[in-house]
């Protein structure tokens, strides 16, 4: 059977089908919707409305097949209202799209002095394995940076050509070792500390030099302390400065502090000992000076030499710091260019 | 030092190649600096440490080589002839000063003809970086070169009374060196003198009068000791150093001193021929005793780490030429005169570390004991260099160093700690502040087109008499740059105001702002101080001229001792459960009314409620009388007990609209 009805409610379905494929976005998707479901005056409701007029026999079929296009088209329409909407939501995202690729809006970070930066990332690594930090003053007695370090009046490098001088007795101190002096002047063994700091010496600046400059030098002093701890210290200390591959050698030398004394040469950090012109193609590159304390040290400071050994070792901040950035000239440090500092 | 390989090779056998010697050499405290090829061999320029004198000729480091690698050593051996006439029959030594020269060998050499050297001896001298002279003048090298010994050939005609004399010189004494300089002496200075005048400076240089010329035939050849001490403090008096003085101040063997003479006599007789009279003249006043130094051998473990083998340790001692004997506790040592460096145990322990070789140690860590720690107050150093950066300052580090005059513009009251010997005439004391270092670096990065900085240094500054950390900032240019993204933003005064406001509060310090005691490089009306913790402000016009900024600067000096000891005990405020309530009011004011005298009013309106005060407009000029001005300033309000009602929040507006009118006479903008 196909009456005359169902024929209606299918060719309404058939008109819907078609008007919805020309439903372009959600306004006149509402249009499509109004024109079929529209209380008032839907085509489809109307047909609806039309369910009095259906013979008897055929209107359970007809109020079936009606409430089943119904549905369709209902369906539809939602799937459609989805679509759009969708669409809508990312058309407006698409219409906030900024050119990313623009730069960021950066705020001014300052940035901390590599020499700083160094002399943190030392005292830390050394703070972790027992060290206390000391400080003392960088205008010295003679006594503290020359005397009681094993240095006597007439040695050379208290030549006024090498040292500044305030008076006969107070210097600029040269190096950082009189804080190891006065360090053992007011406390007993177990000594372990390490003190930074500015030391001075008179040379014109160039690449390799400037008036001014940093060190940093560690102290031990206690019993059964021996030359194989401070091969040990140095190495461990290098493996975290430079890195887990880093080695370190120890050569004979000669500082009237230290005694046995040793230069300290670490694996070049460049080439990894292949030979490099950093390394003069040695391999190797010297970094600091070390040695077991010189017991002639201990009686300045009252110590037990038959109770006590010790060691100490020292070395530039700057050159620690040159080397692992390969930097190659240490006046950098001391212009403050910003285009320098900015990298740290 | 330059050794020649080939020299070397007259005294030891070494089984390896230069290049293989200068290694292994480098680690037993001869440092390998260079390696040159030259026609006549080898030449290794080797790092003598400043205790190792012994080292500074080939003998000595032959006897390294020979600790290295074993093997005979042999040593200079000769069969000197001797004239049948003494030499003390026709010359005459003396030592006047025994303490200054201990010993001092001469040799006469009669018949004598100078001439140039043979090749084989100028090439030997000028491989080791000695020019040739003549044929005596080379020798006296050639034995220094070879056994360490300095020595000086003196013209015996040209010495008057033939005789020496050791001894000082007087007070308006003087000497022409060979070098044709005059040399005003005195009697810190030790000299060799003829019957009449000094003829040469001990240890030193000879002088020219007695020099050795084509016209020589009667040599005297001088070889002694002299003490070092005296030999350095002469030679800085002086300004001078000679391969002699070198040696010297670092320690001679004064043993050398007749075998090194004879050695000299004997290459004369064989190169310039002549005969040498007689015997040797030995004055030898300050005869060595041979030192002995006591190892014990448990000293060997407990001081390098590992114990070493009996037979290795007196291995290493003979091949030393250091006389061991074994006792039932370790060794006794006979130091021979050359190691002038070996005195104590521990220098022994040094010779068996670098002879056995550091790598024999294995690599330990002492027990641990205890924990370590930072400076005192480096933590919160940190958080104030973690505020800085984050605040846009970058840290610079200038030089202690001070120009006194730039210094006195800033700090004229400070007395200057100031150097003897200074690198400059414009670096003559220790800074004082850090203000010309930083305009300096501003300076830089300006003249190189860096415009917009912020900048720190904190660091020491000094005095006559101590020394002290203080932070200084400095900053010109824009805040904010001109981007794609926002208009620039210069920085002024309130960026900077604000930067030390937030680094006051994050140290836990209330701001306290005056205006009194200006310092005279700030601008008058561009300047607070917030007691002695802090001063900042912008650079006065006439203090920024010399550096010829194009922009204003701005700087704030803080007394960073003073910040870090700043309590730290405090306890959070809790956040409020109730609303807050916000009134604005646009006030007018007559012109000079500060912000602060209206601030101090509002608070002193007693109300417990209002928990902030803050401005957000400010208008010079508009639609009201000229003598006023306009300043808006929201006010908020907040109880900790409960929700403010309307009536109340009125009537705190009347309370504050009340008391601004009566004290300040301000009024509402309608």
């Amino acid at each position: 059977m196909s009456s005359e009805w169902i024929g209606q409610l299918r060719s309404i379905e058939q008109q819907f089908d078609r008007e919805r494929e020309s439903a372009a976005d959600l306004r006149s998707l509402e249009e499509v919707k109004n024109r079929f479901l529209s209380r008032k005056s839907g085509l489809l409701t109307l047909q609806l409305q039309n369910v009095r007029n259906v013979p008897a026999a055929e209107r359970a079929e007809f109020g079936r097949i009606a409430n089943e296009i119904k549905g369709r088209i209902e369906t539809a329409l939602e799937a459609l209202q989805q679509k759009f909407s969708d669409a809508d939501a990312t058309a407006a995202l698409e219409r906030e799209r900024l050119d990313v690729t623009l730069p960021g809006n950066r705020r001014r970070i300052g940035h901390i002095h590599p020499l700083t930066l160094a002399r943190q990332e030392i005292e830390d690594i050394f703070i972790s394995m027992g060290y206390t930090v000391e400080d003392g003053p960088e205008v010295e007695k003679t006594y503290y940076n020359f005397e009681a370090l094993n240095i006597p009046a007439s040695h050379p490098a208290r030549d006024p050509k090498d040292t500044f001088y305030v008076s006969d007795d107070v210097v600029l101190r040269t190096h950082t070792s009189p804080v190891q002096v006065r360090t053992m002047e007011k406390m007993q063994p177990p000594v372990r500390i390490i003190c930074p700091g500015r030391v001075y010496r008179r040379d014109a600046a160039d690449a390799t030099h400037t008036p001014m400059f940093h060190q940093f030098e560690c102290l031990l002093v206690d019993e059964g302390i021996t030359f194989s701890d401070l091969k040990g210290t140095l190495e461990r200390f290098h493996k975290l400065y430079f890195g887990e591959k880093t080695e370190t050698r120890l050569r004979p030398s000669f500082f009237p502090f230290t005694e046995p004394s040793a230069e300290v040469d670490v694996s070049c950090v460049f080439c990894g000992r292949k030979g490099c012109r950093v390394c003069k193609h040695s391999g190797w590159i010297e970094v600091m000076g070390s040695g077991l304390v010189n017991p002639r040290l201990f009686e300045f400071v009252k110590y037990d030499a038959s109770r006590y050994t010790g060691f100490a070792f020292g070395g530039g901040i700057e050159r620690y710091h040159a080397l692992k950035y390969g930097i190659n000239d240490i006046q950098l440090y001391y212009q403050n260019d910003m285009r320098f500092l900015e990298q740290f | 030092m330059k050794i020649s390989y080939s020299w070397l090779q007259e005294f030891v056998d070494i089984p390896v190649d230069a290049q293989t010697l200068g290694q292994r050499i480098t680690h037993v405290g001869l440092a390998l600096e260079s390696l040159e090829e030259r026609d006549g061999g080898s030449v290794l320029d080797l790092d003598v440490t400043t205790n190792r004198p012994d080292c500074l000729n080939h003998l000595g480091v032959a006897r390294e080589v020979r600790a290295i690698y074993g093997g005979p050593f042999r040593k200079p051996n000769f069969q000197l002839k001797e004239a049948a006439k003494a030499a003390s029959e026709v010359f005459s030594i003396s030592i006047a000063d025994s303490e200054l020269c201990g010993r001092y060998c001469g040799r006469y050499i009669a018949g004598v003809k100078i001439g140039p050297s043979p090749d084989w001896l100028k090439k030997r001298l000028e491989a080791v970086g000695v020019r040739s002279i003549n044929n005596v003048a080379d020798i006296t090298n050639y034995v220094m070169m070879e056994l360490g010994h300095p020595m000086h050939a003196f013209d015996a005609d040209k010495l008057g009374g033939r005789q020496i004399i050791v001894r000082r010189a007087g007070l308006d004494e003087k000497l022409t060196t060979l070098d044709g300089v005059e040399r005003a002496l005195n009697p810190s200075i030790l000299v060799i003198a003829d019957a009449n005048k000094p003829v040469a400076l001990a240890g030193i240089m000879g002088g020219g009068e007695s020099e050795i010329t084509g016209s020589t035939t009667k040599v005297l050849l001088e070889s002694a000791y002299f003490n070092p001490g005296s030999i350095r403090k002469t030679a800085r008096t002086l300004g001078m150093t000679t391969e002699a003085s070198y040696r010297f101040e670092r320690g001679a063997d004064i043993e050398m001193a007749a075998f090194a003479c004879d050695r000299a006599a004997l290459l004369i007789q064989e190169l310039a021929g002549g005969e040498v009279l007689r015997g040797m003249i030995d004055v030898y006043p300050g005869e060595a005793k041979a030192a002995s130094v006591n190892l014990r051998r448990d000293r060997i473990a407990r001081v390098l780490g590992a114990a070493v083998d009996d037979a290795v340790v007196n291995e290493i001692f003979e091949r030393l030429e250091l006389k061991p004997v074994q006792t039932a506790t370790g060794w006794t040592v006979e130091v021979p005169t050359f190691r002038v460096d070996l005195a104590g145990e521990e220098d022994l322990l040094e010779e068996i570390a670098r002879h056995h070789g550091f790598d024999k140690f294995p690599a330990t860590l002492p027990a641990s004991r205890g924990f370590g720690s930072p400076l005192p107050h480096e933590s919160r150093v940190r958080r104030l260099r973690g505020f800085l950066s984050a605040a846009g300052y970058s840290e610079i580090t200038t030089y202690s160093f001070g120009n006194e005059q730039m210094e006195k513009r800033f700090y004229p009251d400070i007395d200057p700690l100031r150097l003897r010997n200074p690198m400059s005439e414009e670096t003559t004391i220790l800074r004082t502040s850090l203000i010309p270092g930083m305009l300096s670096t501003l300076q830089w990065n300006l003249n190189r087109g860096i415009r917009n900085l912020q900048l720190y240094e904190l660091s020491k500054v000094y005095w006559n008499g101590g020394e002290r950390r203080t932070l200084l900032l400095g900053a010109c240019g824009n805040l904010r740059m001109a981007s794609v993204h926002e208009a620039p933003r210069e920085f002024d005064f309130f960026a900077l105001k604000g930067d030390i406001e937030e680094l006051l509060a994050g140290f836990n310090t209330t701001v306290r702002l005056t205006t009194d005691n200006i310092p005279k490089y700030y601008h008058p009306g561009r300047f607070a101080r917030v007691g002695h913790l802090a001063m900042f402000g912008e650079l006065h016009p006439e203090y920024a001229e010399p550096f010829k900024f194009r922009q204003r600067v701005y700087m704030a000096e803080i007394d960073i001792e003073l910040l870090l000891g700043s309590s730290e005990n405090r306890q959070i405020e809790q956040i409020p459960k109730y609303p807050a309530v916000k009134r604005d009011f646009s006030l007018l004011l007559e012109k000079g009314t500060q912000y602060a005298t209206v601030h101090r009013t509002i608070a002193g309106a007693g109300i417990s409620e209002l928990i902030r005060v803050e401005p957000f407009d400010r208008m010079e000029s508009g639609p009201f009388p000229e003598t006023k001005y306009s300043l808006s300033v929201s006010v908020v309000y907040q109880s900790a007990e409960r929700t403010l009602t309307d009536v109340e929040v009125e009537g705190f507006d009347k309370r504050i609209i009340d008391i601004l009118e009566k004290r300040l006479g301000a009024h509402l903008r309608k």
